[in-house]
């Protein structure tokens, strides 16, 4: 008997069991409750799969999207709607990472202790972090092409400006046909979703890795005579650069001097530092999860090393993505992650929830971002021309990057403001820009200055 | 150094973060009240809403304070050990026979600890039939038992007065007189009565039933008069049940209480989900308890149990031969049979009787043989339920069948290799038989698939959070619409309305019989009882697992029950007659009627020894009033328990290292 009876503790572990994971449930549903509620089956807030209920603002208290048991109506001026598209998204749910379809949850009231059910059925005001007269500024400034811009505050996580084209105006939908090369990808926000080739952008990785790994790397020069072989492939670049510093190679961009650059950190450390750099991770931006960049760094021919480093050959990045690296570059190390809920409050204004600026890890050493801090200062000086620039204090480097399909190449301007209100990193990506000064960095002026200039006074 | 100064490094910005939340909310509570209260003023509300609302939140309150004197009881409940008899030693002193199995020996596993060179580890076992016949067995071949002299062949019956001699150490053994008898009970009442009448426990239920009503009512007037009669019937029956326990003076009535409790959620999950049914699922929850009695009755004599087994285990494989015959395929598994407009679910009955049969009386714990018969049982079980293709109910056999195994055998190192190959036979199946294994591709993965695989889980997963803490109401949620709402997402239904707490209450409610088992069974009678209980309450916490866990994409899907509180009448009967296993091992005094009252017989007898005479009535209860906790009062002195020696196996002797948690007393010896 007292063996029989000592054996009964399996019981009790049987039972702990149950309670563990019945506390891992109970700790999902706190975290993860408000976007199961979501889910468009859930007719205490939707009907017919349209939200009943919810009001989505600007920063500024501008509405946004307004919905009356189930009646959407959208902001007042067509660029403001067409501009927030992904952002705000559509009652339909077609675009999965809008702010109706993500935060469906919030906008209907749910929370922790009350759920989905409340007395009142007026839903809540969610305050987006996004300032919509500057991203009517970057809808603009993009014209015609597709593209994405972005641009946040590194040190509180805000997306100041989040816009991705093509788009088309909400209140008023066109008829889309499948396969119409002027929607391509309309449903899918090419700032968060996507990935795309990074052109000389993702020099500023293989710099890092550089910095990191070879101890002399600043000391050395390099020899560019318009084109070199490495491995099976011929390097080719834009000019016959002669010898050039470090610095001066980021300058004018050498491919080059990259090549040879990467070829010596290899391709196991450039991936690495890509890793470093939170290129290959998703962030979540108030839940909404970015899309991880891609490289091939693994092949066995150097050249194809050596055009990676480049950033050109297999690298996909994303654009966010791209943007909190040049944030963490701004801070010295980490950055604040992104986010684009500023606030939910009741219909009276009492806030329901809680927002905390969240830091990434350090995606970079506080040394080596010093250092590239300096040189996408000169680039800036040396190279593009501060008077581009009127009055910022711009830290950049662009991107040209070239697409096999396209005839035009795709622009790129990546970087970053000092500004004590208004410390903003940015990335700017247009299709069919051409080169990355002529196109990209004259559409992230235009941002930034309106950015500046509507960022709130300390 | 380096090292604080990165544990400042990380530590302050955390805690910074964590203060700047605490910050905000405690601003935002201060802020919510007037808030509120200026919105109650501007906004029209009517009685109907308001009352709707109070009544979400007053039912997790109630549900709350039910469950906590439960569970108050049970974690309270003293259980001492009953004295069947003695062995008295002139040498090394008095003995108490505490179960009607005890095994005697040198080892300290053994029940009595004989500490001389000469006796074996495990010699022999005494056991009794519990009604007036004791034997005793030996177990060992390097030495002899004796009776009054008489070298014994296996087994001799022995009755009070004989002379014992084991390894050559004389003793003699004596069943207790009834007077000792009649203080034993008086003290053992005293010390196991529940720390709460019941009677408050019930008052609450009814209250919590009534307001399930009202608020039904209100929700589904069309089915208010069914709805209304099948809670009266039940809350009337279970006051009847109470009444007639109290006024019997039988206080140990915490697991019925559960079980009405998680009867409650299933009416009104029925009233919810399919009020036109919901007399039916009365009729199921009054045969439950029908059965409950009865096979808590037949429990109460351990010989005609023990009869009775083999034809048990032979119904097993019959139920489960018939599902698999005369078997409707429903949700891909064979085992609904339809019999003149009733569908029964013959595994769910399979499975008390394959407890019934499985649990072992020490008797036949002797014969290694007798294991591989159960074995053969529970291998035929998996089988068939195998080719019904029913794999949580196999899932649920199995784990019983290691439960029962495991208790019997102790053996680690074997049931491993079962578990191993278990496994190994899984994974076979899912490599040659892919689409079982597309079955549960979906696990982990729901959120990828909402309108195909994973339509269920995100729809519990939804609703569930959906409902909060309080729930949006009896009747409000849309979750029922689903098919197999109430019975395989039951816990999501509950969740949406009534609120996670009742939710997780029902999961504890389950939870505790296992703690209330584990310390009731110290001093279970026969290990019949104490395998029996163990392996049904393991069967009701599994199967709540796979219930919970499957509907929230934390398990596989495999459409299994929530005890007691799925629709259903086949898993009703099954709930209820788990439940039997429970209450029959449950024995303190007057706490169940599922345990029979021994009654003893006045006989005469020489005394041994003049020091173990009584002490007088009157002295021994003064004890017993002035609250002492010790364990029995010297009725004489018993032998002190030798230091530890060599256990059965490891993990024996590990269990050992956690007596104290078993013990009332909290270690002293």
């Amino acid at each position: 008997m007292k063996n029989i009876t000592r054996r009964t503790i399996i019981t009790f572990f049987l039972a702990a069991i149950l309670l563990a994971g019945t506390g891992f449930f109970v700790g999902k549903l706190f975290l993860d409750g408000s976007s199961w509620v979501s889910l468009s089956a859930n007719t205490h807030i939707y009907s017919n799969g349209v939200l009943k209920s919810g009001t989505l603002l600007d920063r500024d208290g501008k509405v946004l999207a307004a919905s009356n048991g189930g009646n959407w109506t959208f902001a007042e001026d067509s660029t403001t709607r067409k501009a927030l598209l992904h952002t705000v998204g559509v009652p339909q749910g077609t675009i999965s990472t809008g702010a109706i379809t993500k935060f469906a949850g919030k906008l209907a009231g749910y929370n922790f202790i009350m759920g989905a059910k409340h007395l009142g059925s007026s839903g809540n005001d969610l305050y987006l972090t996004v300032d919509a007269d500057v991203c009517d500024t970057a809808y603009k400034a993009l014209g015609s092409h597709k593209g994405a811009v972005g641009v946040y505050n590194y040190e509180t996580g805000e997306i100041i400006c989040m816009v991705s084209t093509p788009t088309y105006d909400p209140a008023n939908p066109p008829s889309i046909s499948e396969g119409d090369p002027n929607y391509e990808g309309v449903y899918v926000n090419r700032f968060l979703s996507s990935k795309f080739i990074p052109g000389s952008t993702f020099k500023l990785v293989t710099l890092y890795a550089a910095l990191e790994e070879i101890p002399d790397i600043q000391s050395r020069t390099f020899h560019c005579d318009g084109s070199v072989q490495i491995g099976d492939q011929v390097i080719t670049c834009t000019g016959i650069h002669g010898d050039l510093t470090l610095e001066q190679a980021l300058n004018v961009s050498c491919n080059c001097a990259f090549g040879q650059i990467a070829e010596m950190v290899g391709g196991k450390k450039l991936l690495k530092y890509a890793e470093a750099a939170g290129l290959t991770g998703s962030y979540s931006v108030n839940g909404i999860d970015t899309k991880p960049s891609s490289f091939n760094f693994d092949s066995k021919d150097q050249g194809d090393i050596a055009w990676a480093g480049v950033g050109q050959g297999k690298d996909l990045v994303n654009p966010c993505a791209m943007m909190v690296y040049m944030g963490a570059i701004a801070n010295g190390g980490k950055t604040a992650v992104p986010q684009i809920i500023s606030k939910v409050t009741l219909p009276g204004g009492l806030k329901t929830s809680i927002y905390l600026h969240k830091k990434t890890e350090p995606l970079i050493t506080e040394e080596s971002a010093a250092i590239i801090a300096r040189y996408m200062k000169s680039n800036v000086v040396n190279n593009y021309g501060e008077s581009r620039f009127p009055g910022l204090d711009i830290y950049g480097k662009t991107g040209t990057a070239q697409v096999d399909s396209a005839e035009a190449s795709n622009s790129w301007f990546a970087g970053f403001i000092r500004n004590e209100n208004a410390p903003y990193a940015f990335v700017v990506y247009a299709e069919g820009g051409g080169s990355g000064v002529s196109t990209a960095a004259k559409i992230a002026n235009t941002v930034l200055q309106a950015a500046v200039q509507n960022a709130p006074a300390e | 150094m380096d090292k604080l100064f990165d544990f400042f490094n990380w530590i302050l910005p955390r805690l910074s973060w964590a203060a700047e939340g605490l910050g905000q909310f405690f601003g935002n509570l201060l802020r919510s009240i007037p808030y509120a209260l200026s919105w109650l003023f501007a906004n029209h509300v009517t009685i109907a809403e308001l009352y709707c609302l109070l009544v979400r939140w007053i039912m997790p309150v109630l549900a709350l304070m039910i469950l906590t004197s439960i569970l108050r009881s049970m974690i309270r409940v003293k259980n001492p050990k009953e004295r069947w008899g003695y062995l008295y030693s002139p040498d090394l002193g008095r003995f108490p026979v505490t179960h009607w199995e005890t095994l005697i020996g040198k080892g300290r596993n053994c029940d009595i600890v004989v500490p001389f060179m000469t006796i074996s580890k495990v010699h022999c076992a005494l056991i009794f039939d519990g009604t007036k016949k004791w034997r005793i067995h030996n177990l060992t071949e390097r030495a002899d038992v004796s009776v009054n002299g008489v070298t014994i062949d296996g087994s001799a019956p022995i009755e009070s007065g004989d002379n014992l001699t084991i390894g050559g150490v004389d003793m003699e053994f004596d069943t207790i007189s009834p007077k000792e008898a009649s203080i034993q009970a008086q003290r053992r009442l005293f010390l196991s009565q529940s720390t709460i009448t019941p009677l408050v426990t019930t008052c609450l239920l009814t209250v919590f039933q009534m307001l399930t009503v009202s608020s039904l009512i209100i929700n589904r007037p069309e089915h208010s008069g069914a709805i209304a009669t099948s809670f009266l019937i039940f809350s009337g029956v279970m006051w009847g049940y109470i009444l007639f326990n109290f006024f019997w003076s039988k206080t140990g009535l915490e697991p019925e209480i559960l079980a009405f409790f998680l009867c409650s959620l299933c009416l009104a999950v029925t009233a919810s989900s399919r009020p036109e049914s919901i007399h039916k699922q009365l009729v199921a929850i009054l045969i439950g308890m029908a059965f409950f009695l009865a096979l808590s009755w037949y429990l109460r004599s351990l010989k005609r149990v023990v009869k009775l087994r083999h034809a048990v285990a032979v119904l097993t494989c019959v139920l489960l031969c018939a599902s698999l015959i005369f078997g409707t395929l429903t949700n891909g598994a064979h085992n609904w049979i339809y019999v003149m407009g009733i569908s029964i679910q013959p595994s769910e009955l399979a499975k008390v009787c394959f407890i019934f049969a499985g649990a072992a009386s020490l008797e036949r714990l002797f014969k290694k043989r007798n294991l591989w018969g159960f074995i053969g049982l529970s291998f035929f079980c998996f089988g068939a339920l195998a080719l019904m293709s029913d794999f949580g109910t196999a899932a649920i056999f199995f784990v019983t069948f290691l439960v029962i195994a495991y208790l019997r055998s102790g053996d680690f190192a074997t049931l491993s290799l079962i578990c191993c190959s278990a496994i190994a036979a899984l994974v076979l199946v899912l490599k040659f038989k892919p689409y079982i294994a597309a079955r549960f591709s979906i696990w982990g993965h729901a959120w990828d698939d909402v309108s195909g695989a994973g339509y269920q889980q995100v729809r519990t997963m939804s609703a569930a959070a959906s409902g909060g803490m309080i729930g949006v109401g009896s009747g409000e949620g849309w979750l029922h619409k689903i098919a197999a709402a109430n019975t395989d997402l039951v816990f999501g239904m509950i969740c949406e309305e009534w609120g996670l707490i009742i939710g997780l209450l029902a999961i504890l409610g389950i939870a505790s019989l296992s703690i209330f088992t584990f310390r009731v069974v110290r001093s279970s009678r026969s290990s019949y009882y104490v395998i029996a209980s163990c392996a049904a309450v393991s069967m009701l916490v599994f199967q709540t697992m796979l219930n919970v866990f499957g509907s929230l994409d934390m398990f596989p899907l495999t459409g299994v029950t929530f005890p007691f509180v799925s629709c259903g009448g086949s898993s009703m009967l099954a709930s209820w007659g788990l439940l039997a296993f429970v209450k029959a091992a449950d024995t303190r005094q007057g706490a169940s009627f599922a345990v029979k009252k021994v009654r003893f017989k006045n006989k005469k007898r020489k005394p041994y020894r003049a020091d173990r005479e009584p002490q007088p009535v009157d002295d021994f209860f003064e004890e017993v009033l002035e609250g002492s906790d010790a364990d029995y009062p010297p009725l004489g002195k018993d032998a002190a328990e030798p230091e530890p020696g060599t256990g059965f196996n490891d993990m024996d002797d590990f269990l050992r290292d956690l007596d104290f948690l078993f013990d009332d007393k909290g270690g002293k010896r």
